[in-house]
């Protein structure tokens, strides 16, 4: 068994990243959490849910959740176009492996990016709290967002938007769906 | 050097567990139908491997405690005389110690805990004041330890397994018809006369398949049997807590069910016990009066429906009191404007949370207390609850469950632009919704053969909420009368796809909490179908119209 690598301070310390875009924003994550890269397809929306979360996908099998970071991040939700895809990442999520798709418009790029390329996160100035952020990545003249993905993606992250929808949703939860959950 | 210690200690606990629990059967036999010298044997079985055992692991407290309850398992075999009901108890308090030591060695703390220590004077006690007899009425004292050997049964040959890796299996099988069928449709469009004898090959490896998959499905098939057992000694207790007499018969022992389903049965099937013996079942001086046997009888028993497992509890007590019942209720403000049609319709309330409140508890005589467990475990599983009783005479609570969590039988159908699925175990009927039943919204009454029944729009309801796409209307809607329990809804949906098996998915911890869907399933083309939570979503649809509506 592979253990998740633990959300330790890997930020400044380089290595490759996958950059991609967002809304016309090139994100990056590292590499060590992406599990592999797919062609959007058709993403079944799940009624009750936060806007960013887009729906489930079948991925060989298994029904893999699809957040669309647009909406997290405050911008209208993701056009599906032909380079569009879905990176599959692989996250601990409540101290369990958890695999979770992230649409992106497109991927761009794997990048070496040494401690050097890597700078701390600027207190104002972008889209995103602050904890999302690892730090800006440098290409050439312009900056890359390297994201925590573990912070974007965490339980708390999810948790909030349940209490979030709780009050517009018609229906309150059922014992059936805890039961859905935890996959009976 | 480590590792083998951990994987010797995980098959000691496991053993160790089975063993105590046949020990505590044993002894509870014993009680019921006194005598009985194998089940002596049985016992002393148990005590002895596990004193072996325990030396081998090097627990000496455990081993020291073994070895008395071993001592007096001895002197009480040898002494070939009735045993006594303080004997059993005390014999079971020493399982029930055991266990507890078992659980406690394991996790790396072997001291007998002061409880511990004092039990085992007794034991050694009990063992010191019957030997002497023994002596004197036995001078021989003739020990043979050879009956503690092993016994020579023709044994079938057994694996202990994980079950996470019968659980993978399940999932491959389930990922292989997915699979299989998208190939089949694949082949059916090939336009050649070599496409013909493609399909039937695939057609004899399908069926090929369906065997291995009826096969994997078997093993995890395990006798409810056993879970059922493991309640007499619940009722003992209880029962005697209570200073009732009660006995509890088991009827088909060797129904097979999925062993995940016993999992989950386990605790619903505690609280209907509790339930009887508590409030059921009268004491001793009021049965009399009632002209019944002083011990009260709780039947339980399993059986294969239909391809349902049915599980009934009857006991034969005092039965529910309906006029209390339905003054109760209307005190909550059910049943306000209507008469409850049947008495099933009226005991479903008791599965509501909140209904026995405290002082319920002294007025409906505590009934419904638990209640609401049991049907939240039968729900999760897919399953119906449905009581019934007869004042006087006792009351039965029987309890309906799919064979298996991991396949059902679903019809699939289309709301707005995603397909779902609704299992089949709740529909009544599909019926076309005529155009003067039609109306724009959320939920509408339809006029069934005469009768209203109200529906559910799923387009509506699902699409609403999810991201503000307006779904457009149909030119035609199908409705699925469902019923849940007594009651009857329809399920407005704009196409009938039809029956299918879905391989549940669970949709993962991300989505806990979401209402109305039960879990996922892939469909046919490869897309993500979501299971509806039947149950779920009609109680929703209850409880949001008792509320103001929300904006």
């Amino acid at each position: 068994m592979e253990a998740v690598e633990q959300a330790k301070p890997h930020s400044l310390g380089g290595g490759q990243y996958l950059t991609f875009f967002v809304g016309g924003e090139e994100y990056a994550v590292n590499i060590l959490k992406v599990k592999e890269i797919i062609e959007y397809d058709t993403v079944t929306v799940v009624p009750n849910t936060a806007p960013w979360i887009r729906g489930v996908t079948n991925l060989r099998g298994n029904v893999v959740p699809v957040v669309d970071l647009a909406v997290k991040f405050g911008l209208p939700a993701s056009q599906a176009s032909k380079f569009s895809c879905i990176v599959i990442t692989e996250i601990c999520y409540e101290g369990e492996k958890l695999t979770m798709g992230v649409m992106a418009d497109s991927v761009s790029q794997v990048l070496d990016f040494s401690a050097n390329d890597i700078e701390s996160p600027p207190p104002f100035g972008t889209r995103l709290k602050i904890e999302y952020l690892l730090g800006m990545g440098k290409l050439g003249k312009k900056f890359c967002l390297v994201l925590d993905i573990e912070k974007v993606l965490s339980a708390e992250e999810f948790l909030a938007v349940e209490d979030t929808t709780r009050t517009d949703q018609a229906l309150p939860p059922s014992p059936s769906a805890r039961a859905a959950e935890s996959g009976v | 050097m480590d590792f083998d210690r951990d994987a010797v200690l995980t098959s000691f606990i496991a053993e160790t567990q089975e063993g105590l629990d046949l020990m505590e059967q044993s002894l509870l036999a014993m009680e019921s139908n006194s005598g009985g010298v194998e089940l002596l044997d049985d016992i002393f079985r148990v005590a002895h491997t596990l004193k072996g055992n325990a030396t081998s692991l090097e627990f000496d407290d455990l081993k020291g405690f073994a070895h008395a309850t071993e001592d007096l398992l001895d002197v009480l075999r040898e002494q070939n005389a009735e045993i006594s009901a303080e004997v059993i108890s005390l014999l079971l308090k020493a399982v029930d110690e055991l266990r507890a030591l078992v659980a406690a060695t394991s996790s790396g703390n072997p001291r007998l805990t002061p409880v511990q220590q004092e039990l085992r004077k007794q034991i050694g006690g009990a063992v010191a004041a019957r030997s002497q007899r023994v002596i004197a009425a036995n001078p021989k004292g003739e020990r043979s330890m050879n009956t503690a050997a092993p016994a020579t049964v023709v044994a079938t040959r057994t694996l202990r397994t994980d079950i996470d890796k019968l659980d993978r299996m399940l999932n491959l099988t389930g990922e292989i018809v997915i699979a299989q069928g998208r190939l089949r449709r694949m082949i059916g469009r090939i336009q050649q006369d070599s496409a013909r004898e493609i399909l039937e090959m695939q057609s004899e490896t399908e069926r090929l398949f369906r065997d291995l998959q009826d096969e994997v499905m078997r093993i995890r098939m395990v006798p409810i049997g056993t879970m059922l057992r493991q309640n007499l000694r619940a009722v003992r207790d209880l029962a005697n807590s209570h200073s009732k007499l009660a006995r509890v018969e088991v009827i088909g022992e060797d129904v097979e069910v999925d062993t995940s389903v016993i999992e989950h049965l386990k605790d619903a099937v505690l609280h209907m016990i509790r339930n009887a013996v508590d409030h059921g079942i009268e004491t001793p001086p009021v049965r009399k009066k009632h002209g019944k046997n002083p011990c009260g009888v709780i039947k339980i028993s399993a059986a294969h429906v239909s391809g349902n497992v049915v599980v009934t509890l009857e006991d034969d007590g005092a039965g529910l009191n309906r006029k209390k019942i339905l003054e109760r209720a209307k005190q909550m403000g059910m049943f306000a404007t209507s008469t409850p049609a049947s008495d099933s319709e009226l005991y479903q309330v008791l599965f509501r949370a909140g209904f026995s409140t405290a002082d319920s508890v002294t007025d409906l005589s505590g009934r419904g207390v638990g209640l609401d467990v049991v049907r939240q475990n039968v729900e999760a599983l897919h399953g119906t609850v449905e009581i019934a009783s007869q004042e006087g005479h006792g009351t039965t609570i029987t309890i309906r469950l799919p064979l298996t969590l991991a396949i059902i039988d679903g019809f699939s159908v289309v709301a707005g632009s995603d397909t779902f699925i609704v299992p089949q175990q709740y529909i009544i009927e599909c019926t076309e919704l005529t155009d003067a039943n039609r109306k724009p919204g959320t939920s509408g009454i339809l006029n069934l053969r005469g009768n209203a029944l109200p529906y559910i729009r799923l387009r509506e309801v699902f699409t609403h909420s999810a991201k503000g796409q307006s779904a457009p209307s149909t030119a035609r809607e199908n409705v699925l009368v469902v019923k849940v329990g007594e009651f009857q809804a329809g399920i407005a949906v704009d196409r009938l796809l039809g029956g299918m098996q879905a391989v549940i998915k669970p949709l993962g911890k991300v989505f806990r909490g979401i209402s109305g869907i039960a879990g996922s399933t892939i469909l046919g083309d490869g897309r993500v179908g979501l299971i509806v939570d039947v149950p779920g979503l009609l109680q929703g649809m209850m409880q949001s119209s008792l509320q103001p509506q929300l904006g």
